[in-house]
C-alpha cells in the first residue's frame, strides 16, 4: 500500500454489514468504536426500538480549533449539515450524542452507496472546513487585487522571504489535529499557504523525518513532472506567516525538535470543487502519509537486518569444528552407506 | 574498497591471528571456575596481555585486548552523520537482541565502542581460529556495506513517497 | 493525555484467521485471513493493474471482499479479482516491499500469476517475521486507520510460546511502530475472561480448563489464576478442517451433486449439531424423515442451482470429537478422556476449580449441544472414578462439580476477552509503554503483571 485513502474502509464495512443484515430481515443492535487517525473516533450505534435508524457520531482532536477557526461563528455545523443532508435519508441528529462531536443519523431502508461513500469521508469533510474558508477568501482578495504573478512561480521560489509584498490575509486559520502539532492555513491573493508543524517524540523518527521532509522538498526541483505540484518548503523557525499567530502555551513543547512543513498551493490547485477535494483530502492525511512512510521504511530496514542476521549467522557456523566430518573419515561405511558396528 | 581499507584489514587481521592463542585458565581466586579473564577486575596482571588498539580514521577504530584465556574485540563502526548514527545503533541493537545466535557476540558493547566480541578458549576450542578471523573482518566488512546501503534505501525510499505525494496534486 | 479517550487495539492473530478491533466492541472489527500475498521477485512481465477504481470502492453490495467476516482460512467466499484495489505498484522497483496484500485481499490477488501467497503463523507461532510485520503495518494503517503512536495494544500468543517471540514483537511494535503502550495476553487466559460474560459464571476467577478449537488443531488448556500450567496441555489433531474434510467424505461417497470443500463447510456451519447418543439418533433419522435436510448451493451468476441432501453427517460430524475412530486412524482418545487427562495432570489443588470451569472457545466449539454432551461425558467419567475410589478407601467423596461453560461469544472468545480487559481502567497501568521500552530494552515483555479482575 503506497497511498492512504481518504475514506474510512471499516465505517463503509459496518454501514453495509448494518443495511445487508435489514435487508436480509434480521436488523442488528449496533455500538461500535471506529478509529481515524489524529484522534478521530467514530461511534455506530442505533436503538433497540428502532433498529432501521443508525447513529454515526464523531469525536475528533480538531473539532474544537475548526469550530472556533472563523471566529466562533460555528460555521462548520451548517456546512457539514449542507454537504449531508442532501443525501437520501441523511439527518443531523440535535443534539449530538454525549461524549462526541457531532453526531449524524441514518435511515438504513434509504442507504445508498454515494452516502456510504460520503459518510466515510466524514473525518475529510470535517478537516475541510477551514480550507474551504481559505478557498473562498482568496476568491475576495484575488478580486480585491488581482495578480498576474502566477505565472512567475519559478521567480520566488527560493525568496519566498518577501511574502509580505503581497495582499496577504489577516485571517490564519489553525487547526489543532494533535497535541504538538498544528496545521495553519493562510489565503493571500494569489495562493494559499498551508503550514503544517511537526514533532517527533522519537529519535530515530526526528532523524528519519528529517531524510523524507528534506527530499519532500527537493522533490519537486529535481522532477520535472511534477513541476506543477505546490511548492514545499521546509524550516526550522515559524516561517513568517506565523509570526504572531503561534498559539499560547505551544512553547512548552520541545521546541528544538519543531519543524514547519510550508505548502504553498496555487490557484490550479483548488480551481473546482472537485480539485479543492483531492487537495485537501491529500494535505489533511500528509502527516499520516509519512509517518507511515516512516513506519514501513523501519519495517523493512528490520526485514534486511534479519536477512543480514541470517548470513551472518551463516559465516559463523562455518566456523564451527564439524564433528561429523571427522568422524566420518574414521568410520568405515557399507555399499549402502550403512556404519560399519564393531 | 578504498585504499586505506585494505591495510586496516589486514592490521586487524594479523593482530587478531596473533591474540587468538588461549588456553583453558582455571581462576585462580574462585575454586572451580572458569572465567573469561579479560571480563573480571582482575588483581593479578600477568593475566591481561597489551591491548592493542587499530584506527583508520577517529571514527573506525578497532580495540583489542588478549588475555590468557579470552580475547575482547570492540569494533567502532563509522557514522559520518546523524542518520548513520541511528542506522548502526539500530543494526548493533538488532544483532545484540539476537546474540544467542552469534556466540561469541557480547550483549553489550564496550564503552565508547559500537560492537563487543569476546572470544574464549571454548570458542576457539570448538571453532577453527582461522575462520573466526574470517568472520570478525567480514563482519566489519559487511557493516559498513550495510549501513551505507540503508542509507541508500532511506533516501531513495523518502525522494520516492515525496515524488508520489506530490505527484497526486498533478491535474 | 489525549491517550485516554482512544480505544485500545486488540489483536488476535491465528494460525487461520485474524481478528482485529477495538477495546470496548462487543466483537473484532475485521476477520480475516492470517494471509499475505507478496510480489514475486521479478514479476516485471505482468504489469497488470487490476480494476483501478483507487478507493471508490461505493456499494452496500453483498460479495464485496473488504465487507464480509470470514470464518474460514482459506476459502474464497465468491471472490472476484477484479474487486481488488490495485496499490499502484506493481513493477515499480525498489519499492518490494510495499507491494503486497493481505487478509481477503491476498486471497484474491494470488489469484493472478505476479503474487504469491503465505501464511505467516504456523501453529499459533509467527514464522516469517518479515512477512509478519508487514501484515501488521497494513492491519493498522489500512484496515484499522489508527496511529499506532496513539493507541495501546494488546496482542495475543498461544501458550508456550517462546519469550524471544515476545521479544520480536516488541522490537517491531515499538521501534517500527512506536506504539505507546503494548500488552500481550496468552490466548487461553483472554478466552477465560470472555466467559464471563455467560451467566453461569458467578465468580471472575482465571482458573479454568479452556478447550480451544479453532481450524487446525485442538488445545485443551488448564489455566490457574491466570498461569497457565504448561505440563498439563494437551493437543488434539482434530478441528475445524477435519470436520469439514469429514463432511465432505461422506458426501462424496454418497454422490452428491456437489462435493466442494465450500459446500461441506457450509454444511458444517449451517447444520452440524451434537447429539446425545448415535445410535437413537440413527433410529430417529429414519423415524421422521424430516430430520433430512437439503443445502442448495447456486453458482456465481445465480443460474444453475445444485441440490445436496444432508443427511446423517448432521450430527456424525461432530461427533468425531466424542468417537474419532469414525474419521480417523491414528488419533483414538475422545475428546472428554483427553480433558480427564488434562486435569488430572494438574496439581492437586487445582483440580477441582478445573472441572468446575470448562471454557470453550473458538469456531469448532459453537455446534449445538456440544457443550451439554462434553459435560455429560466428563461427569460419567469423574463420577465412576469417585465411585471406585470410595469403595476402595470406604470414605465418602464431596464430589466434584463438572461444569462447561458455554457463551455466546464463543466464536471470537479470544478476542473479545482481550477486548473487555483492554476497555477497563486499569488496562494501561499493566502495559509497557514505550517509555518503558526505551529505557530497558526488549526484555522488559518477558513479564506482564497478570489482570486481577475482582
Amino acid at each position: 500500500m503506497l497511498h492512504l485513502q481518504p475514506n474510512n474502509l471499516l465505517i463503509q464495512k459496518t454501514l453495509a454489514e448494518a443495511s445487508e443484515a435489514l435487508q436480509a430481515g434480521a436488523p442488528l443492535t449496533f455500538d461500535r468504536i471506529i478509529s481515524d487517525f489524529d484522534y478521530t473516533n467514530f461511534h455506530v450505534s442505533n436503538t433497540n426500538e428502532n433498529r432501521t435508524q443508525l447513529f454515526l457520531s464523531v469525536r475528533t482532536k480538531a473539532w474544537q480549533s475548526i469550530l472556533e477557526c472563523d471566529g466562533g461563528a460555528q460555521g462548520v455545523l451548517p456546512y457539514l449539515a449542507a454537504k449531508y443532508t442532501r443525501l437520501p435519508g441523511v439527518t443531523v441528529a440535535t443534539p449530538c450524542e454525549a461524549g462526541f462531536d457531532y453526531t449524524l443519523a441514518i435511515d438504513l431502508e434509504q442507504l445508498a452507496p454515494e452516502t456510504v461513500q460520503q459518510l466515510s469521508l466524514l473525518k475529510t469533510n470535517i478537516m475541510s472546513f477551514p480550507f474551504h474558508l481559505a478557498f473562498q477568501e482568496f476568491v475576495t482578495l484575488s478580486a480585491a487585487n488581482p495578480t498576474t504573478t502566477t505565472v512567475q512561480v519559478g521567480k520566488f521560489n527560493e525568496e519566498t522571504g518577501n511574502v509580505s509584498s503581497y495582499d496577504v490575509s489577516k485571517t490564519l486559520y489553525t487547526i489543532q489535529y494533535r497535541d504538538n502539532e498544528n496545521m495553519f492555513i493562510k489565503p493571500s491573493n494569489d495562493r494559499i499557504t498551508v503550514i503544517f508543524e511537526t514533532f517527533f517524540q522519537d529519535e530515530t523518527d526526528k532523524v528519519f523525518g528529517k531524510v523524507f521532509l528534506q527530499e519532500f522538498v527537493d522533490a519537486r526541483k529535481r522532477n520535472r513532472d511534477i513541476q506543477s505540484a505546490p511548492q514545499v518548503l521546509f524550516s526550522t523557525e515559524p516561517p513568517l506567516e506565523l509570526q504572531g499567530h503561534l498559539p499560547q502555551g505551544n512553547e512548552i513543547a520541545d521546541e528544538a525538535s519543531k519543524r514547519f512543513i510550508t505548502f504553498v498551493l496555487f490557484p490550479r490547485h483548488f480551481a473546482n470543487d472537485e480539485l479543492q477535494f483531492k487537495t485537501v483530502a491529500q494535505l489533511t492525511l500528509f502527516r499520516n502519509y509519512f509517518h507511515y512512510h516512516i513506519k514501513c521504511s523501519k519495517a523493512y530496514m528490520h526485514s534486511r537486518m534479519r536477512y543480514r542476521v541470517d548470513t551472518f549467522v551463516k559465516v559463523l557456523n562455518r566456523a564451527k569444528v564439524d564433528e561429523d566430518e571427522d568422524e566420518a573419515k574414521e568410520t568405515k561405511r557399507t555399499i549402502t552407506g550403512r556404519k560399519m558396528v564393531y | 574498497m578504498s585504499q586505506s581499507l585494505r591495510p586496516y584489514l589486514t592490521a586487524v587481521r594479523y593482530s587478531l591471528e596473533a591474540a587468538l592463542t588461549l588456553t583453558n585458565f582455571p581462576s585462580q581466586e574462585v575454586e572451580r571456575h572458569n572465567r573469561p579473564e579479560i571480563e573480571v577486575p582482575n588483581t593479578s596482571a600477568e593475566l591481561l596481555l597489551q591491548p592493542m588498539h587499530i584506527a583508520r580514521s577517529e571514527t573506525e577504530q578497532v580495540l583489542i585486548e588478549p588475555s590468557v584465556n579470552s580475547v575482547r574485540v570492540s569494533l567502532m563502526v563509522k557514522q559520518a552523520d546523524e542518520i548513520e548514527q541511528i542506522l548502526v545503533h539500530k543494526f548493533t541493537m538488532f544483532l545484540e537482541q539476537r546474540a544467542e545466535a552469534f556466540y561469541i557476540l557480547r550483549r553489550v558493547p564496550v564503552k565508547g565502542y559500537s560492537i563487543s566480541f569476546l572470544i574464549t578458549n571454548k570458542h576457539t576450542e570448538s571453532m577453527k581460529t582461522a575462520k573466526l578471523v574470517d568472520f570478525i573482518i567480514e563482519f566489519m566488512e559487511e557493516v559498513d556495506k550495510e549501513i551505507s546501503e540503508m542509507k541508500l534505501f532511506l533516501n531513495a525510499r523518502a525522494r520516492f513517497v515525496a515524488n508520489e505525494y506530490l505527484g497526486e496534486f498533478v491535474y | 493525555m489525549s491517550y485516554l479517550n482512544n480505544p485500545a487495539v486488540v489483536m488476535d492473530n491465528g494460525t487461520g484467521l485474524t481478528k482485529l478491533g477495538f477495546a470496548g466492541n462487543d466483537s473484532p472489527s475485521w476477520i480475516f485471513p492470517t494471509a499475505i500475498a507478496t510480489s514475486q521477485g521479478n514479476s516485471t512481465a505482468s504489469k497488470k493493474t487490476t480494476g483501478a477504481s483507487s478507493g471508490a470502492t461505493s456499494g452496500t453490495g453483498s460479495g464485496n471482499p473488504y465487507f464480509g467476516n470470514s470464518t474460514s482460512a482459506t476459502s474464497f467466499n465468491n471472490l472476484n479479482s477484479n474487486m481488488l484495489l490495485s496499490n499502484n505498484l506493481a513493477g515499480k522497483r525498489g519499492t518490494e516491499d510495499l507491494d503486497f496484500y493481505i487478509g481477503n485481499e491476498a486471497l484474491i490477488a494470488s489469484q493472478g500469476p505476479s503474487y504469491s501467497l503465505s501464511y505467516p503463523i504456523k501453529h499459533g507461532q509467527v514464522e516469517n517475521w518479515d512477512h509478519m510485520e508487514r501484515f501488521w503495518e497494513n492491519s493498522i494503517f489500512k484496515y484499522l486507520r489508527t496511529e499506532p503512536e496513539d493507541h495501546y495494544f494488546l496482542l495475543t500468543e498461544p501458550p508456550l510460546n517462546p519469550p524471544e517471540n515476545r521479544e520480536q514483537v516488541a522490537e517491531i511494535f515499538f521501534e517500527s511502530f512506536n506504539c505507546a503502550g503494548l500488552y500481550i495476553a496468552v490466548q487461553a487466559v483472554l478466552a477465560l475472561a470472555a466467559s464471563w460474560t455467560s451467566s453461569k459464571v458467578t465468580d471472575r476467577s482465571l482458573t479454568g480448563t479452556v478447550i480451544d478449537s479453532g481450524d487446525g488443531v485442538t488445545h485443551v488448556i488448564p489455566v490457574a489464576e491466570g498461569f497457565v500450567i504448561g505440563s498439563a496441555i494437551k493437543n488434539i489433531p482434530i478441528a475445524g478442517r477435519d470436520i469439514t474434510l469429514f463432511i465432505q467424505q461422506l458426501l462424496r461417497e454418497r454422490g452428491e451433486a456437489d462435493t466442494s470443500l465450500r459446500t461441506a463447510e457450509r454444511i458444517k456451519q449451517e447444520y452440524c449439531y451434537v447429539c446425545p447418543d448415535i445410535v437413537k439418533e440413527f433410529n430417529k433419522f429414519d423415524q421422521n424423515p424430516d430430520k433430512f435436510a437439503q443445502f442448495i448451493v447456486e453458482n456465481q451468476e445465480k443460474t444453475q442451482k445444485k441440490v445436496v441432501d444432508v443427511g446423517y453427517e448432521r450430527f456424525l460430524a461432530p461427533e468425531i470429537f466424542f468417537n474419532p475412530e469414525i474419521a480417523s486412524s491414528d488419533f483414538l482418545t475422545p475428546l472428554p478422556i483427553t480433558v480427564d487427562h488434562t486435569i488430572q495432570a494438574c496439581p492437586i489443588d487445582v483440580r477441582k476449580a478445573l472441572y468446575h470451569n470448562i471454557v470453550l472457545s473458538g469456531g469448532s466449539t459453537m455446534f449445538k449441544d456440544f457443550g451439554r454432551r462434553l459435560q455429560r461425558d466428563l461427569k460419567s467419567i469423574v463420577n465412576n472414578r469417585i465411585a471406585q475410589s470410595e469403595m476402595l478407601s470406604g470414605t465418602k467423596s464431596t464430589g466434584v462439580d463438572v461444569s462447561v461453560i458455554t457463551h455466546r461469544k464463543q466464536r471470537n472468545a479470544v478476542w473479545f476477552g482481550g477486548s473487555l480487559l483492554a476497555q477497563t481502567a486499569e488496562f494501561k497501568s499493566y502495559c509497557h509503554t514505550k517509555q518503558d521500552y526505551d529505557e530497558y530494552g526488549p526484555e522488559i515483555v518477558r513479564n506482564f503483571s497478570l489482570f486481577n479482575m475482582v
